[in-house]
């Protein structure tokens, strides 16, 4: 057909891109790796490894609601194996931990606990799980609502506090909890203000047939594959998520519309209770991730229709009798959404 | 088209078929079933019905059993029922079922609507009365009326029926729909409304049957039962320039016989002949197709005519190039009125001398129509004997050889009113030849079968004969049931036809009437004065504006609103040629869209620029880069630069390309077309 236009067209779009800086360049890099290695460990579900890696840079924290066996666990090691340590200077952070949430876990028993050495006479910090980069936090509606409480802080603040000394976690600190939406006997569901520190909730539907076959297929070499990917380093995570935050603009019509969808959904009578303002501050650095995931140095309004479900689904409330939570938002988001869209124009 | 029976059944199979598609169309049996099989099935079914109806009125048995009249009417019921129902049937099974099947519903009831309102055509049938009659006070034509009743009722089915399938592009097709009434509106407005050729089901002619004498009547028979009301009113006359005839006499022509038919002379059958009579009435402005010479010598006359009786067509003063249709001041009074417009002669007679006869446009085959008279050769040898007596100098003239034919009439023939060649096989020749006493028709005939026997083409005209006297001074002119004339006319080259009416000196009958002019001042006034016109309008009018001018209004208004938007139209596309190079992305990417939504392709409310996009890549797979570039000058940071024009005018180009290539052909119509396809532009 017209491929000859199609390769005129792209080369002039090349053209322009090649005026945003190298370094945005070199900053996607690191998250093409992520995203590779990760994507070569875990099938068929690109979608969520987006996320999840969006979530990483944008300094957030993700939830999955999914099945026992869906590959959470593969997910998080393999993201924790993907980032190594590099030239850290504390011995006491590791690439990757896993807690599994029980009734009966301790606050201390995840943030580490002073111990009475004998021999010095003195008591010692020994850290707890929280002190790595990435952490997976299994079934966390198991526990109690006093280990949450512990646990959303550290997510919150970046530190734990254990008789009133306080520990700074690492600067890459990254949660990804993880609830079963069925099987909520002896379960302490955490309420809509304490989702609110999970960037994401990311409900994860059983991947497709083939995706499926492949896992079968594949499982042993998989196995064998770790050690031998590519990997990055904790710095150069970090350094990413600088570049990406001073490099990706975000235009005023964009966090205008951010507004707008906030308030149309506060206003909404099938809406409980709406978002608050921090899920739209922790949403600002998630749509420059995501933009530059997309080489892309602006923020763009596909980031915002990926995103947005993504970031509000859990901070709503429906009324009683709504169900729908993707029309709902989808009918508020058309509103400013349109206006975006024309604002190109004036 | 049938009787009660036959419409209660059809509308009967109508509300049947309607109730079968649209409530258990979607449910078992009928959704298992393809469309082409309904269709079939409906079809056999229509074919079963006439079976049926043809059964029940061939064979006796029903007929025996009870009474032909409910063997007719079932067999009627059975028909309709079987025609309307599978109709139906097909069309609504169409429209749920395909995407063109609702198009075809909208045609086929237009279809009806047009078939039902066309037998109101020129004013043929003025039901419903209250729509007519107010229209006709107002000097408006009904069928604009009636047009505009249509049109509104076909967008409203419309839109019930396009609203069943797609709600979304509901306006859009409105909009279409509009503008196909509206520019049926504007034809009809600049064409006119074209003529019915033949008679249809309804023996409707557009020719009012009523009034004067039906065609096949032989006009010599006409004056048998007509003395008993001669001085009736047939209509009045209201001079608007003032014009005095040179012979003493207003002659109004209605139309002429100039066709020999073997018999005598009739109407033409041919369109070559006579090509200078109006014969139908109209509701707006008619002429003349053909319009006499010597214009120098003739001054233009405008006369406001008003029907006290039916006529079969509008008559005028001699001779008449244009009628017009205008207000009726009084309906009940005037049957028409109407204004026409004449060329009346002011030359003498000493101007047709030397003249040659004819036209130079007649063929052969009209010239000698013109000349064709009843086999006898006493016309040729009596013509000739009259004519040796003429000075050499005028032995050649036409004029001098009609004048001296005329003079012999004048001379030798009777007037009276007593018919007694009537049912001769020539009544003219039994007139000549006899005892020369005759009335108007006899005297018409014999003079043009002479002047046709020595070659000058001549017609019988019809019409009124009015003495000048008659109009006492006032611009009134009451023409009354006697004044009713026919005259020998004589074609010549140049001039026209010029009536050489024989004038016999000795009379058997009192042709004068009293002077009615009272009658005549009053109906004048009736007709003409503007002060009672605008007070009988006023209490005929509730609304105060007048309908013609919120039309011509509209008119205007929707011409205009046309043309900016192609002018926007085509500015939209040509500005990126113009524009700086820092307003490119914005002007260029608008073009591109715009060429988009011409073609059906546009972004939806609240959809991103980036998926519709992708939704439109399959037409212009250039319009991802497009968008991608248009958004990271919108909206991204200050680093990236305006691309200059060229590099834009490339990516439109070849946007273009794209779109042409990969569009059908009625889509790119369409698109040029359409002038409002900016509007979809988001």
């Amino acid at each position: 057909m017209n491929s000859d236009n199609v390769a005129e067209a792209q080369e002039l779009t090349t053209a322009m891109s090649e005026n945003s800086s190298a370094a945005l360049a070199e900053a996607v890099d690191v998250l093409n790796t992520l995203k590779s290695t990760v994507q070569q460990q875990v099938l068929g579900r690109d979608d969520v490894i987006e996320l999840v890696i969006i979530a990483l840079i944008a300094d957030g924290h993700v939830l999955l609601e999914d099945f026992p066996g869906s590959g959470k666990t593969t997910l998080a090691k393999a993201l924790g194996e993907a980032i190594i340590i590099g030239s850290s200077i504390d011995e006491s952070i590791v690439p990757f931990r896993r807690i599994q949430f029980t009734p009966d876990l301790l606050p201390s028993d995840v943030t580490g606990v002073p111990v009475f050495d004998s021999n010095s006479n003195a008591f010692h910090f020994r850290h707890g799980p929280l002190f790595a980069h990435i952490v997976l936090a299994d079934e966390i509606n198991r526990t109690s609502p006093k280990v949450q409480s512990a646990m959303l802080e550290a997510m919150g603040e970046k530190q734990v506090t254990t008789d009133n000394v306080t520990y700074s976690l690492d600067e890459l600190f990254f949660v990804i909890a993880t609830q079963n939406p069925l099987d909520l006997v002896g379960t302490y569901p955490l309420p809509t203000p304490q989702l609110d520190r999970f960037l994401f909730k990311i409900t994860m539907e059983h991947i497709n047939r083939d995706a499926e076959l492949d896992v079968l297929e594949t499982y042993k070499n998989r196995r064998d594959l770790s050690g031998q990917l590519n990997t990055v380093t904790r710095d150069e995570v970090l350094h990413a998520r600088q570049t990406i935050d001073t490099e990706v603009s975000i235009n005023p019509a964009i966090k205008t519309a951010l507004v707008d969808i906030s308030r149309n959904l506060r206003e909404d009578d099938r809406v409980l209770q709406g978002n608050s303002t921090r899920s739209m501050v922790l949403l600002l650095p998630a749509l420059q991730v995501s933009a530059a995931l997309r080489d892309r140095d602006y923020v763009s309004a596909e980031d915002i229709e990926i995103l947005i479900p993504r970031v509000l689904g859990h901070r709503i409330e429906l009324a009683p009798g709504v169900s729908d939570l993707q029309k709902v938002l989808l009918d508020n988001m058309r509103k400013p959404m349109e206006q975006l869209a024309k604002s190109t124009f004036s | 088209m049938t009787v009660v029976s036959g419409s209660i059944a059809a509308f009967a199979g109508c509300l049947i078929a309607c109730y079968l598609i649209d409530l258990r169309l979607y449910k078992h049996p009928l959704s298992s079933l393809r469309t082409s099989t309904v269709i079939i099935l409906g079809f056999l079914c229509w074919l079963l019905t006439l079976l049926f109806a043809e059964l029940v009125v061939s064979t006796e048995f029903i007929a025996n059993t009870s009474s032909p009249l409910i063997a007719f009417n079932l067999s009627e019921s059975a028909k309709w029922l079987g025609i309307s129902a599978s109709m139906t049937l097909s069309l609504r099974t169409l429209a749920h079922r395909t995407s063109y099947g609702a198009v075809i519903e909208i045609l086929f009831v237009a279809t009806a609507f047009v078939i039902t309102l066309a037998a109101h055509r020129n004013g043929m049938i003025h039901r419903p009365f209250f729509i007519g009659d107010f229209a006709l006070t107002r000097g408006i034509d009904p069928s604009a009326i009636l047009m505009a009743f249509g049109c509104g009722t076909v967008l409203a089915l419309s839109a019930l029926l396009i609203a069943e399938n797609n709600q979304k592009r509901l306006p859009y097709h409105f909009a279409v729909l509009g503008m196909l009434c509206f520019s049926l509106l504007v034809y009809v407005r600049l064409f006119g409304i074209p003529t019915p050729q033949t008679t249809d089901d309804l023996g409707l002619t557009g020719q009012e049957q009523n009034g004067s004498n039906s065609r096949r009547d032989n006009p010599f028979r006409d004056g048998e039962n007509e003395n008993n009301d001669k001085e009736a009113p047939v209509a009045i006359v209201v001079f608007r320039d003032d014009y005095e005839p040179l012979n003493g006499s207003y002659y109004f022509r209605e139309s002429a016989y100039s066709e020999f038919n073997g018999v005598m002379l009739d109407f033409t059958t041919q369109d070559e002949m006579d090509r200078d009579l109006i014969e139908h009435f109209t509701n707006s402005r008619e002429e003349s197709e053909q319009l006499p010479g010597a214009e120098e010598e003739r001054k233009a006359v405008r006369t406001s005519i008003g029907m006290l009786v039916p006529h079969r067509s509008p008559f005028g003063l001699e001779s008449p190039i244009a009628y017009e249709n205008t207000a009726n001041p009084n309906n009940l009074r005037f049957k028409r009125t109407y204004d026409t417009y004449s060329l009346a002669p002011e030359y003498d007679f000493e101007y047709l001398i030397g003249q040659e006869t004819g036209r130079e446009d007649w063929s052969d085959e009209i010239w000698q129509e013109y000349l064709t008279i009843p086999d006898d050769a006493r016309y040729k040898t009596l013509a000739e004997e009259l004519i040796t007596n003429l000075r050499p100098e005028y032995a050649d003239d036409p004029f001098a050889k009609a004048w001296a034919i005329k003079t012999y009439l004048d001379e030798n023939g009777i007037y009276s009113l007593k018919n007694e060649h009537a049912y001769e096989g020539d009544p003219a020749g039994s007139f000549l030849f006899g005892d020369l006493t005759g009335y108007c028709m006899h005297f018409s005939f014999a003079a043009t079968y002479l002047f046709r026997s020595i070659g000058i083409p001549a017609r019988v005209g019809i019409g009124y004969s009015v003495p000048a006297s008659n109009r006492a001074g006032g611009s009134a002119l009451l023409i009354q049931a006697i004044h009713g004339h026919a005259w020998p006319e004589v074609y010549f080259k140049d001039i026209g036809w010029v009536i050489i009416d024989p004038a016999p000196q000795q009379t058997l009958v009192d042709m004068t009437t009293d002077p009615q002019d009272s009658l005549q001042q009053l109906l004048g006034d009736m007709l003409r004065n503007d002060a009672s016109f605008e007070e009988f309008l006023g209490s005929q009018q509730s609304s105060f504006v007048q309908l013609q001018t919120i039309l011509s209004i509209l008119y205007t208004l929707t011409a205009l609103v046309l043309i900016t938007a192609y002018l926007i139209k085509l500015y939209r596309l040509w500005i990126p040629s113009f524009a700086s190079n820092e307003n490119q992305y914005r002007l260029c990417y608008r073009a591109v869209l715009d060429r988009l939504s011409a073609v059906g392709l546009s972004r939806d409310f609240g959809e991103s620029r980036e998926g519709f996009a992708d939704r439109a890549s399959n037409t212009a797979p250039s319009i991802r880069p497009i968008t991608d570039t248009h958004l990271a000058i919108a909206l991204g940071s200050t680093n990236h630069t305006a691309q200059d024009q060229q590099e834009w005018t490339l990516l439109g180009q070849s946007a273009r390309k794209e779109i042409n290539s990969n569009t059908v052909a009625w889509r790119k119509i369409s698109a040029v077309l359409n002038p409002f396809s900016w509007l979809l532009t988001k």
